[in-house]
């Protein structure tokens, strides 16, 4: 199928300084976890966009010296010549398919706390990092100004040679240029300080000297966040922003613009929860519209919508589309939208798991819905091509169609099996998340700082993508009411049997804090109930309700707001630190916190329940056990543990003879029924299952790729080798 | 019971069909095939009545090409005892009536209790094989089924009519009923039972086999397409003009026209 | 004697608009086909209705009484088998309605005569031509009925503009035709049942109120869910209205939600995604309200206004009051 006419726009090449870009699909820099240390990570994961027709792909943010170093976190690395070496891998395989290379060149200042360098980040100002813990640059003389942007320099040129066609000069997320643009980092009275055109003086200079060194052969790119989002403590798009924009525009090729700080980057990358799709808009969108720049801008939003794209470039709010998450979520984004195959687009869902594990600090990075996210190299999985099982005349049998089911029958089906029967006991496939994207909504309208209380309807792409391509595989049939006995599977009369039957709550308070029930817990009591009878509305809820948070993640404080939105009085309590604390790692937490506050929720983090009695919760302090409270409710909510709803899997298993008799060849649990997870794993799990269901032992994984190094191996002469290349290092 | 379902495997135009360079058809390359949703209740329907009853078979009847017999196993699947295929090639293209004539041949000689059509299929939208079929037969018939309760003798049948109103009948057996979608829930077919399917009998047969010559065939035919065509949207939708006011009138009067 | 005749519909002592739409159908084609334009009415007592049925253009009112109280298929079925063999005319031109189904395709078959269902355009060319819908309505088809003497259309209600009733002053023949019918009827009625209202089964609803993302806030659905109510319409919605979580899946129209073909699909504030209209394009009717003049359902949708969905729910409201 050809594009739709209308999407031409997207398909128009621009020049950017020496360089084109072949249509308007941008990867912006985004972290992953492969830095340059991982070459085949990088390389096949931006490869793998390239391949789907992004026009340019960078690098996530790369240091350009030991003393930015943002350990544990992964940053890319450009320090030395093993460096350059690394990632001209990733700018070979881009150009293999056309794609420009872009890197991100980042100097951290004191939001890198140099835990594997030891050294010292150096700031415009002694004022601790308020992302980090503790950490305090030391001030930068004219000496040490001078010293920071050679580094950019040296960096760029080694760039230049891996291969980049585009070399950014990194400020936004407030790093070491936007600390001296922003009087909140900068309280200097040189003339590095006070006046805009003094502050702005080490961003200018830098540039120009990044310019001067590489600005023949590459294009110069600058990632601005035209507003800080902290009114006027900081820089605003309608006063330093857009002044910034022209005052730097000849030095540009490129303005990659964002909004916020690293602080809260869930202003910028926004979470769908709070945030619909060009939500930066507001900010970003007016330095096109105020005709502040000649140069092309690229800006994001978590733009996924090929109609969106086209009224942002026809109205002149950017040039280019960029994309961080969605290009996560398809690789082939741009591909699809060319060849008019809309419907197979898989939109990213805003859930934010690909920052989380950037946030914890060393994994790679995951997809909810591109399960193949991160495994291009290590595991070799490509998103878009299945090859045919080698067991392909075997048929499947799936039980169960929520994530793990849904995707492990739809990989089946691409894989070619002869059929593949999902059957789900429910009406609708797409099992926990049908419910689950039901919540956190209250009101929708009332405004949080800049998002929406939206909640989470957009996880329920999760069940469209995967609905539509079951829909297309004529070798999988799709069966919905339809609840299986471990007698029926067994004379179902399929050679493989996979039970994906997803878990329940705990009814009785088992939880991870104290390894027990909690006395007097019990969901069978019409006052007690499970998160998921709340959103089926299977019981009535009183107006005094506590909701006992033991989970860590979205659920029980999407049950707080939903109930407290609905004007009940609403008691959170958990035993940790905080509420949800995973919330903090997809970027979600402070605007859920302000959700909390605005809806009236008492929270009582450090509390654990004691007992529960009709009417009284009885709480203590997980500190001083002796230090109780007690709550007077109507109705308690239990979020707690869950457990795997196995016993089609056990029931099964236990009688070898019997399947062995029925022709049932392979048995495999995945998801849930495996063990409670979260969704994107519950995806990866029956992705897994699918990719490798003809390997020895389908049951076990296959080894993947380990991107490290072999003592003893003749690549440890290479290590020497970079050692002796690197600056500021003397060796015997 | 003894129950006969016609069942028909239809054609899928998919969403890069084109209509060959003659206009007399479709480009095979567009056209994927499927059983008739509305077949699928009805051989519901007569799967629960044989069942409810204890004894007897459901037999499948479809008039087609060998592409047809996937319609037909998939019918075996579920539960049909066995199944009759009728094809000569000078069936291509028949419309409603001439396969409502080819039927009454195979359904004829079942002497059943009780003929299951679907209300229409989902590529002709004919709504007439079934009620066309009860004429050459001569049996008692009620169309747009959407409820059946059977005492043995006779039943007592739901009809879906315009606007949301349900008409209560009673027909004696032997009978003829068209079976509209949401009756029941139709089964699916287990991977055993798909397997299992070729194995039930599956007779072939053609027109002449049931007695009806070329002339008969030809004779019965209702209608002759000449031309086949791409809708003409006319460059889009009619444009209501006017105030806020008169397109709100404009707009009842069309859904209560529709509608009615 | 050649000549076109409609047979009229009446239920629960009501004519059936669409058999004034018949009329305006057969008037239209009456010069070329040569002769006389009947309208027979098959009831209990079809003298009520007499009166309406001999519009302009009508040469004769043929009434026929139904020993059975409500519509019987077998009985309309033999009179209808009356009338051709005394009328003999070219065309018959009925509804395509539930109760000209469960009898029309037994007498065309039967009788060896010409015979389409769902015609939505007529015309002549030396006999009668028909245009339907084939393939499942993505294509138009044009039928001829060669060596027919009789042939039965059945004309989709909607197609046609109603005549005007007559008002009793009609110059038509009023002729009561008597055709045996006693013992006819092989089905008993048994009485009628309403369909409980608020079925949430969007698949299911003939006149679905759709709306999309014009809608704005959340807090504007109820209002829409009100008027559908009013309008005795189901309310569905595009997927951005179930992404923000708004409106429950099950309302969803759309390649990942429903396919609806009903009767009416009225959209309120909907652009038109590929993806929504995948869901809709069949519905037999598509009325597209939408402020952007450019918006893609205006390419599918049968009717269009370019005005605020919420202008249109005041007035709507209004004539509801």
């Amino acid at each position: 199928m050809a594009r739709d006419p209308k999407h031409d726009i997207l398909f128009e090449p621009i020049q950017i300084g020496p360089k084109t870009l072949k249509n308007r699909f941008y990867q912006v820099p985004h972290c992953i976890g492969a830095g340059s240390e991982k070459p085949g990570f990088q390389a096949y994961h931006r490869g793998m966009k390239a391949e789907g027709g992004w026009a340019a792909c960078c690098t996530e943010y790369c240091s350009i010296h030991p003393e930015s170093d943002d350990t544990s976190r992964v940053s890319a690395r450009i320090w030395d010549e093993g460096d350059v070496r690394n990632l001209a891998a990733m700018c070979d395989r881009l150009h293999e398919f056309g794609a420009l290379a872009g890197i991100e060149l980042w100097y951290g200042g004191p939001h890198a706390p140099c835990m594997e360098s030891r050294a010292t980040p150096r700031g415009p100002s002694q004022i601790a990092s308020d992302f980090e813990l503790n950490i305090f640059p030391r001030y930068m003389d004219k000496d040490d100004i001078n010293t920071v942007q050679q580094m950019y320099v040296d960096a760029a040129l080694r760039a230049r040679d891996a291969g980049f066609d585009i070399i950014y000069v990194y400020g936004a997320h407030a790093y070491l240029p936007f600390q001296f643009l922003s009087p909140f980092y900068n309280r200097r009275t040189d003339e590095y300080g006070g006046s805009f055109e003094n502050r702005a003086r080490f961003w200018r200079e830098s540039l120009y000297k990044v310019r001067e060194a590489v600005g023949d052969d590459c294009a110069i790119a600058s990632r601005f966040a035209v507003d800080h989002l902290l009114g006027s403590t900081s820089i605003q798009v309608g006063e330093d922003g857009a002044r910034f924009v022209e005052y730097c525009d000849d030095l540009v090729d490129l303005w990659d613009l964002t909004v916020g700080d690293i602080a809260e980057w869930g202003q910028n990358a926004g979470p769908s929860r709070f945030f619909e799709e060009n939500h930066e808009k507001p900010y970003t969108g007016q330095i096109k519209a105020g005709n502040h720049t000649n140069k092309p801008v690229v800006g994001v939003g978590r733009i996924t919508n090929p109609d969106t794209m086209v009224a942002i470039i026809k109205s002149g709010q950017f040039d280019i589309i960029g994309a961080a998450r969605p290009s996560i979520s398809d690789p082939f984004l741009p591909k699809k939208i060319e060849e008019g195959r809309l419907d197979d687009i898989r939109e990213c869902i805003g859930c934010n798991q690909c920052i989380s594990r950037w946030e914890i600090g060393g994994p790679p990075m995951v997809c909810t819905q591109n399960a193949t996210a991160g495994e291009e190299y290590r595991r070799g999985w490509h998103p878009e091509v299945f090859h045919p099982a080698a067991n392909r005349e075997k048929s499947v049998l799936v039980v169960g169609a929520g994530p793990a089911g849904m995707e492990c029958a739809m990989v089946l089906g691409k894989r070619q099996m002869a059929a593949v029967h999902l059957i789900d006991a429910s009406r609708e496939i797409g099992g926990s998340v049908n419910w689950i994207s039901q919540l956190g909504h209250s009101d929708g309208k009332e405004n949080l700082f800049r998002g929406t209380a939206r909640g989470l309807g957009e996880w329920k792409r999760v069940v469209n993508y995967r609905q539509i391509q079951l829909d297309k595989l004529k070798n999988v049939e799709l069966h919905t009411g339809s609840r299986l006995s471990a007698d029926d599977v067994l004379e179902y009369g399929a050679e493989i049997v996979i039970v994906a039957t997803g878990c329940h709550f705990a009814t009785d308070g088992m939880n991870a804090a104290t390894h027990a029930p909690i006395p007097g817990a019990d969901t069978s009591l019409d006052w007690q109930m499970t998160p998921d009878e709340v959103v089926l509305g299977s019981k009535p809820v009183g107006q005094r309700v506590l909701v006992l948070e033991n989970e860590a993640y979205f659920m029980g404080v999407s049950i707080a707001q939903k109930l407290a939105g609905e004007g009940r009085d609403v008691t959170l309590v958990t035993q940790a630190a905080d509420v949800a604390d995973y919330m903090h790692y997809t970027l979600e937490a402070p605007m859920l916190h302000r959700d909390l506050h605005r809806l009236g929720v008492d929270i009582h983090t450090y509390t654990m329940l004691d007992r529960i009695e009709p009417g009284v919760c009885h709480a203590y302090n997980v500190w001083n056990p002796a230090h109780t409270h007690e709550f007077e409710v109507d109705t308690v909510v239990l979020c707690t543990a869950r457990i795997s709803d196995d016993e089609l899997y056990r029931e099964l298993k236990a009688d070898q003879e019997r399947l062995t008799a029925e022709g049932i060849e392979g048995l495999y649990v995945i998801g849930d029924a495996s063990a409670p997870r979260m969704i994107v794993d519950s995806i990866f799990d029956g992705h897994r299952l699918a990719r490798e269901i003809d390997s020895p032992n389908p049951a076990m994984p296959l080894p993947f790729i380990r991107e490290r190094r072999l003592w003893g191996d003749a690549s440890n002469e290479d290590f020497r080798a970079q050692l002796l290349n690197t600056p500021d290092v003397a060796l015997a | 019971m003894k129950v006969v379902v016609p069942v028909k495997q239809v054609v899928v135009l998919d969403d890069e069909f084109e209509l060959l360079p003659d206009g007399s058809g479709v480009d095979p390359d567009g056209i994927e095939s499927e059983l008739n949703e509305w077949d699928t209740f009805s051989l519901e329907a007569a799967l629960q009545l044989r069942d409810a009853a204890g004894d007897g078979e459901v037999v499948a009847i479809t008039v087609g090409d060998e592409d047809a017999e996937e319609g037909l196993l998939a019918a075996l699947a579920k539960g049909a005892d066995r199944g009759v295929r009728v094809w000569h090639d000078e069936l291509q293209g028949a419309d409603a009536l001439a396969v409502a004539r080819v039927l009454a041949g195979a359904v004829g000689r079942e002497s059943p209790d009780l003929v299951l059509c679907g209300v229409q299929s989902s590529d002709a939208i004919n709504s007439a094989t079934g009620i066309a079929l009860a004429g050459f037969l001569s049996l008692p018939h009620v169309a747009v089924v959407t409820g059946i309760a059977s005492d043995g003798s006779a039943l007592t049948v739901e009809r879906e009519l315009e606007g949301g109103l349900v008409e209560l009948v009673r027909v004696s057996l032997p009978a003829l009923l068209t079976i509209q979608t949401g009756i029941n829930e139709p089964r699916y077919a287990t991977l055993r039972a798909i397997k299992q399917a070729r194995d039930k009998p599956m007779e072939v047969c053609s027109p002449a086999d049931l007695g009806i010559d070329s002339a008969q065939l030809a004779a019965s035919i209702g209608a002759r397409r000449r031309r086949l065509a791409m809708p003409d949207r006319g460059g889009g939708a009619e444009i209501i003009e006017g105030s806020a006011a008169d397109v709100a009138a404009r707009i009842a009067t069309i859904v209560k026209e529709r509608m009615d | 004697m050649a000549g076109i005749l409609v047979l009229a519909e009446a239920r629960r002592g009501e004519l059936r608009d669409v058999s004034l739409e018949l009329i305006t159908a057969a008037t239209e084609l009456k010069a070329r086909a040569g002769g006389e334009l009947a309208v027979a009415l098959i009831d209990a007592t079809p003298e009520r209705y007499v009166a309406r049925l001999a519009a302009a253009g009508v040469d004769e009112v043929l009434t026929v009484r139904s020993p059975v109280a409500q519509f019987e298929p077998h009985v309309s079925a033999r009179a209808v088998e009356g009338l051709i063999e005394r009328l003999r005319p070219t065309l018959v031109l009925a509804a395509h309605s539930i109760d000209a189904l469960g009898f029309v395709p037994a007498v065309a078959a039967t009788g060896g005569r010409g015979f389409l269902s769902d015609v939505t355009a007529l015309g002549w060319d030396d006999g009668p031509v028909a245009i339907r819908g084939a393939y499942g309505d993505k294509l138009v088809a044009e039928y001829d009925f060669p060596g027919k003497a009789t042939t039965l259309l059945l004309l989709r209600a909607g197609t046609f503009a109603p005549a005007a009733a007559g008002d009793g002053g009609g110059g038509a023949r009023v002729t009561e035709v008597a055709i045996e019918l006693d013992g006819v009827a092989r089905t008993e009625h048994g009485g009628y049942r309403e369909v409980p209202a608020g079925d949430v089964d969007i698949t299911k609803a003939d006149f679905l109120l759709s709306i999309g993302r014009g809608v704005e806030e959340k807090d504007n659905i109820e209002r829409f869910e009100e008027l559908a109510r009013r309008l005795g319409a189901t309310l569905s919605v595009s997927r951005p209205l179930v992404d923000a979580g708004w409106v429950p899946g099950a309302r969803q129209v759309g390649q990942s939600g429903k396919t609806v073909k009903p009767r009416v699909y009225l959209a309120l504030g909907i652009s038109g995604a590929v993806q929504h209209l995948a869901g809709m394009r069949t519905a037999e009717t598509i009325i597209a309200v939408n402020t952007d003049p450019e918006a893609p359902i205006f390419g599918v949708a049968h009717y269009g206004a370019v005005i605020d969905m919420f202008e249109l729910a005041d007035e709507l409201e209004q004539a509801l009051d």
